[in-house]
């Protein structure tokens, strides 16, 4: 199809564009504003000294260290236990025939319309009065904070997830039984044939399961937020970020929690360009459902 | 060869029952921690969401927990308390207004990115925001709101007063309104993006052949299409927007100017974490599953139908 050149096009786009990323840049320019330059009118969009300052003062005022321990270590154990538990509810409910097999299909499809916001009080709750945790005893009295005094608390509720059992489930219907048959034939049984025959083959999907969990936890803010407003140490990047900013002297604080927001974005913006075109999929596979 | 078949069709069922029994259990084996998972912290859960919205209790002792039947509700409900009006309204025009704004925006942008060179590029520029933590979304459009932030300086520049995007009351609902806009445009346009990739390309020649021009096009061949995509995004994203209150903690701290940025699930989460209301709370959480459970309902209800139509 031949056309003119689509001005009208180009012109949305760019607009738009700028409108997307201006934030972003806004954000990096704040963040080398030096003393006096932030809150000032008229506004300029360029720092005039493109100082550090602010950086140092995120990097002193947090303790950026455990922050980003935190952050790891519950990004990284939800990661995994998503892409483990995902990829063996996804084999069987594939690729074995079992009685129950399409109730609980069905059933997981269910758990997607369960909005998160209905469970924070019951499972906060739950956390709360955890069994032999932090003190409970057997019926879940007494302890101080049960469950919710640890990186668990930030850990368990999300160990296991409903889309990334349907999207494994979706990838490993396609793959073809007979490679499985002949595993079998030659003697394995269904656990070798999960882990030598149709993990190995399930990598595109993983690598885009295990990219929007990492993000998706990343930047995980409410439940951290309410956990941790009773135990700071376990604070991840954003609620500690978030708590940097001063309602007294916000023109003072904004520029070092940007510089904060800065640190912290860039190695999920690394992660996601590198890896773009496996999180794009997942988008649109959700959207094919 | 008869034979054969025959000792395999006699002996055929007892085999497969025993192997179909084994694969039931490895089955199970391989849904056992997500099964328990679901049980714990979903099925447990919501059955004590229902519970508690039906309870009087405060503090933490189970044992203080008291019936109160539909005395939450009532009250929730109560035209003369704050949750309906303003909270759910408000609830209402911000899921509304930003998906209104998004799907707009979205359709127009992943439209003119299908007639660009590097429309990969482009598409992942329009993604960003979704890669960024709420935390820094909501701070930095923040910042750009201030009286001294980029926007009033735009603002300024072309001879405008400053506008107070968040501190008037009624300009900071749809201030925020926007930011959730702008954060959802980037999903959107990936899913509207496969639903334009999937219209076949000989209509287009067609409509060219008769002389039809690009705009027609668009509303007569690209748009009607474009429908079923469309609907999943509407829907999804207005389902979103109906229970989305991290960019309203960010940005306003708490629902002000005066319950004007308040939203339902944020009334929740004050009224459960700041005032220990755990009824009252589970009855606001319940009305808000209610009617986000019915705009499902509606939409499995219209894919249903359509699907009737096509076969």
């Amino acid at each position: 199809m031949r056309r003119r050149f689509p001005w009208f096009s180009y012109l949305v786009v760019v607009i738009g564009g700028v409108a997307m990323v201006m934030p972003f840049l806004d954000m990096v320019m704040s963040s080398f504003k030096g003393a006096g330059e932030y809150g000032v009118i008229p506004y300029e969009f360029l720092p005039e000294s493109f100082s550090l300052d602010n950086y140092r003062d995120a990097f002193s005022q947090l303790e950026l260290g455990r922050l980003f321990r935190n952050s790891v270590i519950v990004t990284v154990s939800v990661t995994i236990s998503v892409l483990v538990t995902s990829s063996m509810a996804g084999y069987a409910l594939a690729k074995l025939r079992f009685r129950g097999r399409a109730v609980i299909f069905r059933f997981i499809l269910a758990t997607m319309m369960l909005p998160p916001f209905l469970l924070l009080i019951p499972v906060f709750l739950i956390m709360l009065n955890w069994p032999l945790a932090g003190g409970n005893d057997l019926l879940g009295r007494g302890g101080d904070g049960g469950l919710t005094t640890s990186l668990l608390a930030l850990i368990l509720p999300f160990t296991v997830s409903g889309f990334g059992i349907f999207l494994m489930r979706q990838f490993m219907v396609s793959l073809p039984d007979e490679m499985l048959e002949a595993a079998r034939i030659d003697g394995a049984n269904q656990w070798q044939t999960w882990r030598l025959i149709v993990l190995p083959q399930t990598k595109p999907v993983a690598i885009t399961l295990g990219l929007i969990t990492f993000i998706g936890m990343w930047n995980e803010y409410i439940w951290t937020l309410l956990i941790s407003s009773s135990e700071p140490s376990l604070q991840t990047l954003p609620v500690g970020i978030q708590l940097l900013q001063s309602f007294l002297d916000p023109d003072r604080t904004m520029p070092i929690v940007m510089a904060g927001l800065v640190v912290s974005t860039l190695p999920v913006l690394v992660v996601f360009l590198l890896f773009q075109k496996y999180y794009v999929r997942g988008v649109v596979l959700s959207g094919l459902k | 060869m008869t034979t054969a078949i025959r000792v395999g069709a006699l002996r055929a069922p007892a085999a497969r029952a025993s192997g179909l029994h084994r694969e039931g259990r490895a089955a199970y084996l391989f849904l056992a921690p997500s099964l328990l998972f679901f049980c714990i912290f979903l099925i447990l859960p919501f059955l004590f969401a229902i519970a508690l919205a039906f309870s009087d209790w405060g503090g933490f002792d189970l044992g203080t927990i008291e019936w109160a039947g539909f005395a939450n509700f009532s009250e929730v409900l109560s035209l003369d308390g704050a949750f309906v009006r303003p909270i759910l309204v408000n609830t209402l025009m911000f899921a509304f207004g930003s998906v209104l704004l998004a799907t707009v925006g979205s359709v127009l942008v992943a439209h003119c990115i299908e007639q660009l060179h590097f429309q990969g590029f482009w598409r992942v520029l329009y993604f960003l925001p979704v890669v960024a933590t709420v935390v820094a979304i909501g701070n930095v459009w923040k910042m750009m709101y201030q009286p001294a932030g980029l926007i009033n300086g735009v603002l300024n520049k072309l001879g405008v007063n400053s506008i107070g995007f968040l501190s008037d009351a009624s300009y900071a609902l749809p201030s925020v309104t926007v930011v959730h806009a702008w954060a959802s445009i980037g999903g959107a346009v990936l899913i509207l993006t496969a639903g334009l990739k999937a219209i076949p390309l000989m209509y287009y020649e067609a409509a060219a052949v008769d002389g039809a021009s690009p705009g027609r096009m668009f509303w007569q061949i690209t748009l009607p299409l474009l429908r079923p995509s469309l609907l999943f995004v509407l829907i999804t994203q207005f389902i979103g927007g109906l229970q989305s209150f991290a960019l309203i903690i960010v940005m306003t701290g708490d629902g002000g100017p005066v319950n004007a940025t308040n939203v339902a699930a944020f009334e929740m989460y004050q009224q459960a974490f700041k005032f220990g209301a755990w009824g009252t709370a589970s009855a606001m959480a319940m009305v808000l599953f209610v009617v986000i459970f019915a705009i499902t309902l509606l939409q499995l209800w219209i894919a249903r139908r359509r699907g009737e139509e096509t076969s």
